[in-house]
């Protein structure tokens, strides 16, 4: 899963939060580096980007009793409460009478699990996406390229691979799955060197299907492999 | 001449009267179990009192980031005026109040239960 994409959940996520907890005027999340991630529509950027620059402030200064953990502000109209979870940094604005529970249960629960399930997805994705070992060919000649050749169903497999959710939601409603297809793969080869390349599939009948890659010389010259070497190779997605 | 303004008189008066009020609270929380110490700062004068005063100047730097950063968000936020912050460490707890024209910084243990303190100096 892919920043845009965890971004999309969490913000959908809020959505829904915001929905069961009609207390809630505000919400945003952003990192221990100050990067938003999510925010809803109701916050514009230059009211995020104002609180964000007064708590980093104020992040600042509270190392003075440790690492600034939560920070709840009354105001005679509403709270602003911020809470640390993981690595992020999550901003609740809600009415001044909010439930105490209520806000505890969604910074204490409910988001933190919704970050760990989606971090197993991240996961399962990584482990789905895993370096394919594959023999090295040279592709040379004029028409060579630049680009490396991987067999189709490679091509194929990454491509399914590539949005678990997709593919599940594919596989029971019956639809092709239709997904971006696999344009750069990461070559890494045992000797530590490595290089991101365009992919194409091999245009050859006799080589299909022989677990193989195969490179164009000159890259084979600068990732120090030769004909038969054994190198890993992941889709870039 | 010295011509003094009976009103302003009054209002100094009232003013320095809630200033001995809540130091005589402050005290008596500061004996308090988990309490760390406080930071009392009125229009013309501030009192410190911490159990570790090699930390006053960080403390007091962070009980004045505190205000600005609860006015600024509140304001950024439209919530409305601050009326109390509470920052939380891993261990340390900083409970930031406005009583009159009197800023509060009662900086306690994590454990220690400051919605009393609140209701207490309010």
């Amino acid at each position: 899963m892919n920043r845009d994409s965890y971004a999309i959940a969490l913000n959908n996520a809020m959505t829904e939060i915001k929905k069961a907890y009609p207390d809630i005027k505000n919400s945003f999340i952003f990192t221990k580096n100050g990067n938003i991630i999510t925010g809803d529509q109701e916050a514009d950027e230059k009211t995020t980007n104002n609180v964000l620059e007064s708590f980093e402030n104020l992040k600042e200064k509270t190392k003075a009793i440790g690492n600034l953990k939560s920070v709840q502000i009354t105001g005679k109209n509403g709270k602003l409460t911020v809470s640390n979870i993981k690595d992020m940094y999550l901003v609740l604005v809600t009415s001044k009478n909010a439930d105490k529970n209520y806000i505890h249960s969604i910074t204490h629960v409910i988001l933190p699990t919704i970050i760990k399930t989606l971090e197993t997805f991240d996961n399962t994705h990584l482990q789905l996406t895993a370096p394919k070992k594959l023999i090295v060919d040279t592709l040379s000649g004029f028409f060579a390229g630049d680009s490396v050749q991987v067999d189709t169903e490679i091509l194929t497999d990454w491509t399914n691979n590539n949005d678990p959710r997709a593919r599940v939601k594919a596989t029971i409603s019956g639809e092709q799955n239709l997904q971006e297809s696999i344009n750069q793969v990461q070559i890494e080869t045992f000797g530590g060197n490595a290089a991101v390349c365009k992919v194409k599939e091999i245009n050859d009948q006799d080589l299909k299907g022989k677990n193989m890659i195969r490179i164009p010389e000159k890259l084979c010259k600068s990732l120090e492999i030769n004909r038969g070497d054994l190198v890993k190779v992941k889709p870039v997605v | 001449m010295l011509v003094k303004d009976s009103k302003t008189d009054d209002t100094e008066n009232d003013d320095e009267n809630i200033k001995e009020d809540l130091q005589e609270k402050l005290q008596e929380i500061k004996d308090q179990e988990g309490i760390i110490g406080y930071i009392l700062r009125g229009s013309k004068s501030a009192s410190i009192d911490l159990k570790d005063p090699t930390k006053i100047i960080e403390y007091a730097v962070l009980s004045s980031a505190t205000f600005d950063a609860g006015r600024d968000m509140t304001e950024a936020l439209q919530i409305g005026e601050v009326d109390n912050i509470v920052v939380e460490s891993e261990e340390t707890k900083l409970l930031s109040m406005n009583v009159n024209s009197h800023r509060i910084s009662i900086f306690m243990e994590k454990s220690f239960d400051h919605n009393n303190l609140y209701k207490n100096l309010k």
